[in-house]
């Protein structure tokens, strides 16, 4: 305790420098936070609308994933009523959702474009996109509907492409299981947008009987459990996997290429930028003990000529930085807080992110761990600093420090 | 038993390819409660001779006895050892830390010797009792004077109770009735505890108080 007090005694001898280390120090902690809390939303952002995109875990015919359909469905589930019955009954599982997905041309009469498009089970479908999906106008699809009015829900810049309103009649056409050509009319129920307008220009999405219609089958393309908990995913994984070898399983994880490209991306500019932080932090403090002892070099002469061993001046130094890096973080730590939940009351929102059309709120989630880490990586960089800017010097020769001027 | 003893010391220092020898072939034996005096003319070799009688300078050559025990080739870590047990200081310039009180100055080095803080309390208190410096031991060394500061250093190289102490141009900073007043106190120091001196000094009353008095002239003892 006393050599703390000492060392705080000896931070107050130069007040300033002092105070643009400890800001430094905090500017660097909450700048790591900030950054990270950053990229900490965004992933769980991803993650759940990967999620909600595909389920949490995806089962399928066992050469979906890895081979080409030769016509359409041909890797398709058969029987899929029961095994969907069968994995909801499972009390880890909140949904399972059979859906089909297939392609072909859409047409207003007198313009035909190619479309992507997707059987859902319009009961379940729409609560689990939740906020995902963005009805710009008209409605979701409805689960009963009638089998000689089908509907179809367009991306919105495919309906810009058509001239398609809420209400319009539509044509679909796609290849048959048997290879035929079929057709079906369809209204317009609704008009969304995902934000991304390569997937506008070309999404539709309709009831899965209407797509069974169309495709002459009754088999679905795959079907998306979704769990009560994101985390339980793996080792559901697992335990299905092993229930069901002679089904094709993925988890939300391998279809998440946005997540994962995204995750990577920021990785690195996030790691790079708190490497950057680090240093400066480090240099900082560095640079101030270093001044701190250059001017003490004569007061180090003294206190090693009455007895004080080299590593016990350096200690001293060292709880200086230790004093600078727990200031630092704390106020660090606190303001990054306070950004935090500041930014979450003002609903600050980013633009757009390239390739996407809407922009997105601002939230700064910062995990209990970051805090952590920060303060450690805080105090280490100021203990190592110090230890390095004080080591030398203590090592000094007496005589030539107690003749420093 | 002589608390300081060498044998054919010399020091030499380096200068590129030129060597200058600061003291040569020293022999001489100080025994111990002596209260001695180091003098000389300024670049005579006596603040060498004293740093490493105060074991913070090593000698080039020769051989040097503390309190009986050759310390010649003793390591950094040792001589550190022998300074905090054996050995006070009293420089020129006081060489108090500044962020410290007159009480946290003393009772530095018994901090280092590890006494509780009951036992560093009582003996700083009667230290600063002795050397007349109590009423300002809250103070900072900024905040009294020159003989005061000379004072707390006192009190900080006695406190432990070593068997030598070395002052190195203790009076040179002060004026003559304070640097009176230290030569007296630093004499009954001496006489109180037993404690060794040897002094560097040019203050002819300084040496006037002193048992023995050793003359360097270019490094050579005379």
């Amino acid at each position: 305790m006393k050599w703390l007090k000492l060392a705080i005694k000896n931070l107050f001898r130069n007040r300033r420098r002092a105070f643009v280390t400890v800001l430094i120090t905090a500017v660097g902690v909450s700048a790591i936070l900030i950054g990270g809390g950053f990229a900490n939303f965004t992933y769980l952002s991803l993650k759940e609308m990967a999620a909600r995109a595909s389920g949490h875990l995806i089962v399928a015919h066992q050469d979906y994933f890895d081979k080409e359909e030769e016509s359409p469905m041909e890797f398709g589930l058969e029987e899929y009523q029961t095994l969907t019955k069968t994995l909801k009954a499972d009390p880890d599982v909140r949904y399972a959702i059979a859906r089909i997905d297939f392609d072909g041309l859409i047409s207003n009469g007198e313009k035909s474009t190619i479309f992507m498009g997707a059987g859902v089970d319009a009961k379940y479908e729409f609560k689990i996109k939740g906020p995902f999906l963005d009805v710009e106008s008209g409605n979701v699809l409805s689960k009963r509907e009638r089998e000689d009015d089908p509907k179809i829900m367009l991306g919105v810049d495919l309906a810009k492409s058509l001239n398609a309103k809420v209400n319009d009649s539509l044509t679909l056409m796609s290849t048959t299981v048997d290879g035929g050509l079929n057709a079906m009319d369809v209204t317009v129920q609704g008009i969304f947008s995902t934000g991304m307008p390569e997937v506008d220009k070309r999404s539709i999405i309709v009831n899965i009987n209407t797509a069974q219609s169309l495709l002459v089958t009754d088999k679905v393309s795959s079907i998306a459990l979704h769990l009560r908990e994101t985390e339980a995913t793996f080792k559901k994984y697992d335990q299905l996997t092993a229930q069901y070898p002679e089904l094709a399983w993925e988890t939300w994880f391998d279809q998440a290429f946005l997540y994962k490209a995204v995750k990577n991306l920021y990785n690195r500019i996030f790691g790079l930028l708190g490497f950057i932080i680090v240093m400066m932090v480090f240099f900082s403090i560095y640079n101030t003990v270093n001044m701190s002892v250059v001017e003490r070099t004569r007061e180090i002469g003294t206190l090693r000529a009455i007895g004080t061993y080299t590593h016990e001046i350096t200690r001293n130094f060292v709880l200086e930085g230790v004093v600078i890096g727990v200031v630092g973080a704390t106020i660090g730590i606190t303001f990054a807080a306070l950004a935090s939940l500041g930014l979450s009351l003002a609903e600050f929102q980013m633009p757009p992110p390239p390739g996407q059309t809407n922009g997105y709120p601002l939230f700064i989630a910062i995990p209990v761990n970051l805090y952590l880490i920060a303060a450690a990586i805080s105090l280490f960089i100021c203990t190592l600093a110090a230890w390095l800017s004080s080591s030398k010097a203590a090592k000094k020769p007496i005589v030539g420090a107690l003749s420093h001027v | 038993m002589n608390i300081i003893e060498t044998e054919n010391l010399s020091k030499q220092y380096r200068q590129g390819d030129l060597s200058l020898n600061a003291l040569s072939n020293i022999n001489i034996k100080i025994p111990e409660h002596a209260f001695a005096a180091l003098l000389g003319p300024s670049g005579s070799g006596k603040s060498t001779l004293l740093n490493i009688f105060g074991l913070i300078d090593q000698p080039t050559q020769g051989k040097l006895i503390f309190c009986g025990q050759d310390i010649s080739h003793a390591t950094e870590k040792e001589l550190t050892t022998i300074r905090r047990h054996q050995l006070g200081f009293i420089f020129q310039g006081f060489n108090l830390v500044p962020v410290m009180t007159v009480f946290d100055n003393v009772e530095y080095p018994l901090t280092l010797l590890g006494l509780d803080k009951k036992a560093r309390d009582e003996k700083v208190n009667a230290m600063l009792d002795r050397v007349g410096i109590s009423r300002f031991k809250n103070h900072l060394p900024d905040q009294i004077s020159g003989g005061q500061k000379q004072r707390v250093a006192i009190a900080r190289a006695l406190i432990t109770q070593p068997k030598l102490v070395i002052a190195d141009e203790p009076t040179a900073n002060l004026d003559t009735q304070t640097a009176t007043g230290i030569i007296e106190l630093m004499y009954q120091m001496h006489q109180e505890f037993g404690t060794s001196f040897i002094i560097a000094t040019h203050d002819e009353r300084m040496s006037s108080h002193c048992h023995t008095s050793y003359q360097l002239h270019d490094g050579v003892l005379q």
